[in-house]
């Protein structure tokens, strides 16, 4: 017999004590200094049928085929900014476009290998992306562990239910490192254990069987990356998957006050002497002011109708979506395309007069800089809090891992806001997560 | 066509010993359409491994690890440039709507946005000719004074006092340019005499870089060895480095070129 709801969440404390046993917690820095915090967990899966999953996989497949041919593209012949396709000054002066990866070639052309798209459900049932991240998208690590606790914790709950398993992340994750592996160990290279993700950093290490590292374990010689092992002996790495900002990635090529890089590991990068994942430069394509162009990149490269929406986006950059901007202001959410983690979110129609008057300013001032979504209105979720159900915001980051082919893994992080007047689910801002179920038949 | 010997030395003394000291040098001329650059010699001391690669500017560099304890670095690069001064420099057209847009070191504020405004209007002008007007404007505004800036000191700071060096020109005019949306280029590079490396700009006009050297108010004859060139100086860094100890540290830059007869 499978469990009611109200038997389940009262499973809610126990499970929630194991994660917290297991060290499932997310680091935030506030004040600059570093919070430990656990991730709260909500029973209560998100359940998304066969068929709509069918359709996400389809619409997830496309977009980050055509983020991975964008990529390639901007970095080589850049056709799509010779044809008038996507603005120049949107790749160029974008934080994310890294000008040594030009030229560079990754190995099996692949530059996206981990996607996390967040999507949202709208409230006629439709969904939306609201943002790419290509970066060094993290979470999925959350509901595999949150999975597994809960099979071993609540069995009953499983019992009678067609769900996809969604323990294969480590083998996707493992097929995706293996494929563009340049000959050596693969190995996931974290900051350390201050790092806001360093639970999953360790775990899935410990799945994958890549070595976990720090820049302390790396070395570059000759042209080649090495692993130095405890007793001084040196293997070649041919995968990295980095869980390091670009910035920080290298400090002889970049930021050179970087403790937690690899001097040189970016020149060799460039000669094809170790692959990188997910390839530096990505930040390119996950811009607030690139999110606009995706339709049209599917379209460009793909010659195919977008299978999945943006949220209806204006820039302001261009002066027909500036008068909408101005006419519609309380109604729209404003963005600024150099924040991140729900930070730099303006809804328009919560500023007071001179806020708002002063927001105006400056995007006049720089209309690059922000970008302006309708509002949409997500469906609500319920949530177990205090002994009641209760309906809260949340989305879905949706994990596509590409080697020979996209794949999406059958499952992904539901985060929902704790506060009922929000809409902001970042985990950094204190929401919490669910497991997602995704129905096999 | 022109022959010059060129030198570069350059030596980086550290007050206390460094180790695991890893490099990257972007201080040797290559042979574009311009320019045919040879060799005589290349010494870096000390190196335990060292290669070559280009950058994505196309620009030469040796980078490589000095592993042992040492308390000074060394850079000895000697050679012959010939050089010709009709040849046109072709530009690659997919990659130079990369240097239309400011970097933090190029970017214009008040005080250089304010001189673009009071030059005359150039509407009639072509990219090169309002570039080379905007240089003279430039050269009859600032004055070459050394020891005011320093490697990081940005366009908008060095306009604001009207004194600072090569580098400073070059980023100013940079500067310039880039309010107009003229695709130009930051040169680091060597000229007749002896001191150190000089600094210029290259303009697009048409499907040609053309180099002019803000500094003397000129277009670039054959006596200049280009070494390399990107969006602004720190493209064009000719030591990028770390490592383990070393205290205070002191460069010392020797350049010589001279006409070879």
């Amino acid at each position: 017999m499978a469990l009611t709801a109200e038997e389940l969440c009262s499973y809610s404390d126990n499970v929630n004590e194991q994660l917290a046993r297991y060290g499932v917690k997310f680091g935030i820095y506030k004040n600059g200094e570093f919070h430990e915090q656990l991730f709260p967990f909500d029973v209560i899966p998100r359940v998304i049928s066969h068929d709509e999953f069918a359709y996400l996989e389809r619409g997830l497949k496309q977009r980050v085929s055509a983020l991975n041919e964008f990529l390639r593209d901007i970095y080589s012949r850049r056709r799509i900014i010779a044809d008038g396709v996507v603005a120049e000054e949107f790749v160029y002066s974008g934080s994310g476009y890294l000008v040594p990866c030009d030229g560079v070639s990754p190995p099996g052309g692949i530059y996206s290998h981990i996607s996390g798209i967040d999507l949202v459900q709208g409230r006629d049932g439709s969904w939306y992306v609201l943002e790419d991240n290509l970066r060094i998208p993290s979470g999925a690590s959350y509901p595999l562990i949150a999975r597994e606790l809960c099979r071993r914790t609540i069995p009953d709950a499983f019992t009678g239910r067609a769900l996809e398993d969604n323990s294969n992340y480590a083998e996707l994750l493992r097929r995706t490192m293996d494929h563009v592996n340049t000959g050596g160990h693969p190995v996931i290279l974290t900051p350390g254990r201050f790092n806001a993700a360093y639970f999953e950093h360790s775990y899935l290490a410990e799945q994958t069987g890549a070595r976990l590292v720090t820049c302390d374990d790396l070395v570059v010689e000759n042209d080649r990356l090495y692993f130095t092992d405890y007793s001084g002996r040196k293997e070649q790495v041919g995968a990295v998957y980095r869980r390091i900002s670009d910035e920080y990635l290298d400090p002889v090529n970049f930021c050179s006050e970087s403790l937690i890089g690899v001097p040189h590991i970016f020149d060799i990068y460039r000669k094809g002497n170790v692959a990188i994942i997910n390839a530096p430069g990505n930040g390119a394509a996950d811009d607030k002011g690139i999110y606009y162009f995706v339709p049209k990149m599917i379209r460009y490269y793909l010659h195919e109708e977008p299978i999945l929406h943006n949220a209806p986006t204006y820039l302001p950059y261009y002066e027909q979506d500036m008068s909408y901007v101005l006419a519609n202001f309380d109604r729209l959410v404003l963005k600024d395309v150099a924040e991140a983690g729900g930070y730099g979110v303006v809804f328009g129609s919560k500023l007071s007069h001179e806020q708002k008057e002063e927001f105006i300013r400056m995007m006049k001032a720089e209309p690059r800089r922000f970008i302006a979504q309708e509002v949409i209105d997500f469906q609500d979720i319920d949530i177990y809090e205090d002994g009641v159900r209760v309906p809260r915001k949340a989305d879905l980051r949706a994990f596509v891992l590409m080697s020979d082919e996209a794949a999406v893994w059958k499952c992904g992080l539901t985060r929902f806001s704790r506060n009922p007047d929000s809409f902001i689910v970042n985990s950094s801002q204190g929401g919490g997560f669910k497991d997602t179920w995704v129905m096999s038949e | 066509m022109t022959t010059l010997r060129f030198s570069y030395h350059m030596r980086l003394n550290f007050e206390l010993p460094v180790r695991e000291h890893h490099f990257k040098l972007r201080c040797f001329p290559s042979s574009d359409d311009r320019q045919r650059i040879s060799y005589e010699r290349v010494e870096i001391y000390p190196v335990h491994f060292r290669t070559e690669e280009r950058d994505s500017f196309g620009n030469m560099c040796i980078y490589g690890t000095a592993r042992q304890i040492h308390d000074h670095f060394t850079v000895d690069v000697e050679g012959t440039a010939e050089t010709d001064i009709n040849a046109k420099l072709r530009a690659e057209p997919h990659k130079t709507g990369l240097f239309k847009y400011d970097t933090a070191l190029t970017k214009a504020g008040e005080s250089i946005r304010e001189f673009h405004l009071s030059l005359d209007p150039m509407n009639w002008m072509t990219e090169y000719e309002r570039a080379v007007y905007m240089m003279n404007e430039l050269y009859e505004e600032f004055t070459y004074t050394p020891g005011v800036t320093g490697i990081m000191t940005t366009a908008e700071e060095a306009f604001s006092m009207r004194h600072g060096v090569c580098q400073d020109y070059a980023h100013i005019f940079l500067a310039l340019c880039r309010l107009e949306r003229i695709p130009c280029r930051y040169v680091a590079g060597m000229i007749p005499g002896e001191g150190a490396t000089h600094a210029w700009a290259e303009v697009l006009d048409g499907e040609a870089w053309r180099p002019v050297d803000p500094t003397h108010n000129r277009v670039c004859d054959d006596t200049y060895i280009k070494i390399s060139c990107g969006r602004d100086a720190q493209d064009c860094a000719i030591n990028q480095g770390v490592f383990y100890g070393g205290g205070k540290q002191t460069q010392e830059v020797r350049v010589i070129v001279k006409r070879k007869r």
